[in-house]
């Protein structure tokens, strides 16, 4: 046994468990063995499906009545969980250990007043009596994560708080009795970069200060390398490695560790180590053998042979893969940054020209327009990439949504091929309604779930050239073959198929359009970081071999980075900066721009302490036409100026282009964000300069 | 650290059919043999009663329960279990098709109201309301009478009336449905190709509120014979002498304190056919609905 000799406070044994699904027990844990000691913050990492919250949940002694405990021990504090009655469990549950949850806004009851649901854990366990007693309590907790104003907000309703206030609040509730193991759920999953990164920095100061264990399950690695102490691998219900975080960022040793650690973009260029992650976890239909033994580039025969253990690799970090010694250290391949050499044609194939777009919100005839977009301009010319940079609710969606047809602008013109295109989608002819095509962000809910993947991808081939019979069958053969899909899969439902091959269908349905213009709105983020690497690839070959242009919506900087030729990055509606990708992540920049770099999350760059503590949020301005947009929230504020007059546009002369109060060479000097290219190696180098 | 090699349950998947009699509501199961025994008496029924249709004479009138006479014999000497089981087919029929009726024309209406939106929606929701604020035997007496005399007793009739009942609250659930399933993003591409209402509600929106309108159904048929049977009491549904359950309970109402079995026997058929069609439905609503693999990740 690794870790301190101390008797440890969590103590995971032998653990087995398996579900019942609808042909038999499927097994989803098996012999899971781990420890954690008092105020450690252990990370559990891995894909979708892999048994981490199944995991996770055993330490608060949770199993679904379709659950069947094989085996093991969950001990916390010496006694067994697994073992204890309800009633036992019970005062042990939001009392010593407490969950944080994925998605606060389903965990909090909508219906009741935040305040009395963080009293009433209180009173539940006894650590307040009386009500007056107990919100008294709750103010300090609100206080304690950072909400704002805690006596006006625990009178509100959860849907009144935003979602980062929202988890606030849910992690309020988790501290209420001072637990000491906090089981986190992908806290921060469902939250944008900025608020992610508060959440983040609120957790770590929280660890700091009440010295409480934490078992943080995600599955972005970059986001470990940040709060975890050690950090365990799961693979398909199985501990693959666990190992101190810096450890397994420098030496991951396990082959699907490694593919993980490849798999997360990354900011600068030259970083990417090693292939990404192939082929998917199927948990139906798992090998004889080591588990990942299919996807593995480095399998034996006897791989598939003998299930591997976990064996000691060096203190403290122990790895299940038999052939650990034979794999040599990651080898640094360089990665092509986004070419930038696109001709500028005579004409852009999409113009967006002083674009503005107004939603008049739904429920009251009477209500204000609100302003999502105003006074757009840009183009995307023919082959390019134009990707759009934003958090959310800063208009990205809308400016695609206006391009396809969805939403007619209020003022303003879009033009296509120096044709003005009509506002509403029924008065385009249907020529034009083929050559834009939109793909969404979740294909969750953008496949017809009672449609099977053959009859999806014939609607837009029926409707746009008529095929039929033989003709239309093999274009959708041609289109899965595409997409890395087999033929096969035209005959299963949506639901038959995993997240990344369900956007491969959707994408498939959009290129077999053969349109020349492709939406891409947030395509990669409901899907895991592994998934995301092979779609990005694939989107990246379609352009190339359809010579498509795409309009590529995201808010992650590092994916953008890798496709995109020229990034534009939006604040609340409107364009902050414009330039090609390499020198939009040059000083100088925007404010706006710098914030976002800082804030995202990207593995072995945070691990090397560039993180720097997010900018407060500060309360949103009505921004007013007269001032900067960003006004509101900028730490580098020129003066009073920023909140009189609209900023005017400087050329930064690398062809980026900036829309700001101060002068290129402020901007330059206070940006902390470097990105002179580094000597291309492992992330070693960036971990030794940061080290102290 | 050693890791025990925990055997790997995984079984061999069951045939299709076995896998979804096992995945199967209990009342489904309940309900599809109380449906099955109704369907044979339906379809068999004329070789398995004792006595004919309006045969009379077969026992002492008025008498009550005995072995050759389960229901009893009325006024006119005819035999009530017969004339209960002759009936059967007549009141699956008239249930089922003025059900269906309804469900098709009020799913239709729902459907492209609530996914067209705007002041079209708001114009039929109106109607439909001013539809269903009206009492539904008070509805379907009104237009019973609006038929006149030579439609009146027709199983056509009864099957629109039936059909006129439902068809605006079957809408309202169909609406609610469409208005739900407008917002997902596979609809909006369905838009973006440009297609029209009817393709799209046919097409995106009609697959997927199916098991709203299957528990919509199922609700509905398991009253429809309950609602045949008032018609048929107040006089306004079949005519004498079909043996509509309904109707022969309004026949023999005067006997209930001499020979109440004259009565309860239909009543008993209809309460089981209602219960056996309640059961199934829902069953099968249920096991339609599960689309989602259950397991959590």
């Amino acid at each position: 046994m690794s870790g301190p000799p101390a008797p440890n406070f969590v103590e995971v044994r032998d653990l087995s468990l398996a579900y019942l699904h609808e042909d038999g027990w499927l097994q989803v844990l098996s012999g899971v063995s781990f420890s954690i000691a008092p105020g450690e913050v252990l990370g559990l990492v891995g894909e979708s499906g892999c048994g981490k919250s199944t995991l996770a949940y055993q330490l608060l002694g949770y199993r679904p009545p379709t659950a069947k405990l094989l085996s093991g021990q969950v001990r916390l504090g010496g006694a067994d969980l697994l073992a204890m009655s309800r009633a036992e469990l019970d005062r042990r549950r939001g009392n010593r250990v407490a969950l944080i949850p994925q998605n606060p806004a389903s965990a909090l009851s909508p219906g009741m007043r935040v305040g009395r649901q963080v009293a009433e854990v209180l009173t539940a366990h006894r650590r307040a009596v009386g009500r007056s007693a107990a919100m008294a309590q709750v103010v300090q907790l609100f206080e304690a994560v950072g909400l704002p104003d805690p006596p006006r907000i625990l009178r509100r309703y959860p849907h009144e708080l935003s979602g980062g206030q929202q988890q606030r609040v849910a992690i309020a509730m988790a501290l209420a009795c001072g637990p000491d193991l906090l089981v986190l759920d992908e806290p921060t999953t469902g939250l944008d970069v900025t608020t992610q990164q508060q959440i983040i920095a609120l957790l770590t100061e929280l660890r700091r200060r009440k010295r409480m264990a934490m078992l943080y399950v995600t599955h972005d690695l970059g986001l470990l390398a940040q709060i975890a102490d050690r950090v365990g691998v799961m693979y398909a219900g199985q501990m693959v490695e666990v190992a101190p975080t810096r450890v397994l960022f420098l030496q991951p040793r396990h082959p699907y560790t490694r593919g993980l650690i490849a798999s997360i973009p990354q900011l600068r260029p030259g970083e990417r180590v090693g292939k990404p992650l192939r082929g998917l976890l199927q948990r139906d239909e798992l090998p004889p053998g080591c588990p990942f033994q299919p996807r593995c580039d480095f399998a034996e025969a006897a791989c598939a042979a003998e299930l591997q253990v976990l064996e000691e690799a060096a203190p403290g970090h122990e790895v299940a893969c038999r052939r650990w010694r034979a794999l040599a250290s990651p080898v640094a391949i360089p990665l092509p940054i986004a070419g930038e050499a696109v001709q500028a044609a005579q004409m852009p194939l999409l113009a967006l020209e002083g674009l503005a777009v107004t939603y008049v919100s739904a429920g009251s005839m009477f209500a204000k327009p609100v302003s999502a977009v105003r006074d757009l301009t840009l183009a995307i010319e023919r082959g390019e990439t134009l990707a759009l940079v934003g958090e959310s609710g800063s208009g990205k969606s809308t400016v695609a949504r206006a391009i396809s047809g969805l939403l007619a602008p209020s003022s303003g013109q879009i033009l296509f091929k120096g044709e003005r295109l009509a506002g509403r989608l029924r008065q385009r002819p249907r020529a034009l309604r083929r050559t834009i095509q939109y793909v969404f962000q979740n294909p969750d809910a953008s496949l017809n779930p009672r449609m099977r993947v053959g009859a999806i991808l014939a609607r837009p081939l029926e409707v746009f050239f008529e095929a039929r019979g033989a003709d239309l069958r093999g274009r959708i053969d041609g289109a899965l073959q595409d997409v890395r899909l087999d033929e096969s899969y035209a005959q299963r439902f949506p639901d038959q198929l995993s997240g990344g091959e369900r956007q491969r269908v959707a994408i498939a349905r959009a290129v077999i359009a053969e349109p020349e213009l492709l939406l891409c709105d947030e395509v990669l983020s409901a899907l895991d970081v592994s998934v995301q690497a092979n779609i990005l690839d694939l989107l990246k070959r379609l352009r190339a071999e359809h010579h498509l242009s795409m309009l590529f919506i995201s808010h992650d900087l590092a994916v953008v980075r890798e496709v995109a030729d020229r990034i534009a990055v939006l604040f609340r509606g409107e364009l902050c900066q414009i330039g090609p990708a390499r020198a939009v992540f040059q000083a100088p920049m925007h404010p706006y721009t710098h914030a976002l770099l800082m804030a995202a999350p990207s593995g072995p760059a945070a691990l090397a302490g560039l993180v720097r503590a997010p900018e407060p949020a500060a309360a949103p301005k009505a921004p007013s036409d007269a001032a900067c947009p960003y006004a509101g929230r900028c730490a580098w504020q020129a003066g009073e100026i920023c909140e009189r007059e609209p900023p005017p546009w400087l050329d930064a002369g690398n062809g980026s282009h900036i829309r700001c109060h101060l002068s290129l060479a402020e901007l330059e000097a206070r940006a902390l964000w470097r990105a002179e290219p580094q000597p291309a190696g492992p992330p070693a180098a960036a971990e030794e300069r940061a080290a102290p | 650290m050693t890791l025990s090699a925990a055997p790997r349950l995984v079984r061999a998947p069951l045939p299709s059919w076995r896998r979804l009699i096992r995945r199967s509501p209990l009342s489904l199961r309940i309900g599809a043999v109380i449906l099955a025994l109704h369907a044979m008496l339906a379809v068999l029924g004329p070789w398995l009663a004792p006595y004919g249709i309006s045969q009379m004479g077969t026992g002492i009138p008025l008498s009550g329960m005995s072995w050759a006479h389960p229901f009893g014999v009325d006024q006119l000497g005819r035999d009530i279990f017969s004339r209960v089981i002759h009936g059967s087919h007549i009141v699956l029929l008239l249930s089922l098709t003025g059900t269906g009726l309804g469900v098709i024309i009020g799913s239709v209406i729902g459907l492209l109201s609530g996914y067209v939106g705007g002041w079209i929606d708001n114009i039929v929701q109106r109607l439909l309301e001013a539809i269903i604020s009206i009492p539904f035997l008070v509805l379907a007496l009104l237009a019973i009478a609006a038929a006149g005399p030579q439609l009146a007793g027709s199983p056509t009739l009864v099957i629109l009336v039936v059909a006129l009942v439902y068809a605006p609250r079957v809408a309202r659930m169909a609406r609610a449905a469409a208005i739900e399933i407008a917002t997902r993003d596979f609809v909006t591409v369905a838009r973006l190709r440009g297609e029209r209402a009817w393709s799209v509600m046919r097409r995106e929106i009609l697959p997927n509120a199916s098991s709203v309108l299957l528990v919509e159904f199922a609700l509905r048929a398991g009253y429809a014979p309950v609602l045949i049977g008032s018609l048929g009491f107040l006089g306004f549904g079949m005519r004498p002498p079909t043996p509509e359950w309904g109707l022969m309970m309004a026949e023999n109402r005067a006997l209930i304190i001499i020979t109440p079995i004259t009565v309860i026997g239909p009543g008993l058929a209809l309460a089981s056919l209602v219960v056996g069609l309640n059961l199934f439905t829902d069953g099968l609503a249920r096991l339609i609905g599960r689309t989602a693999p259950r397991n959590p990740a």
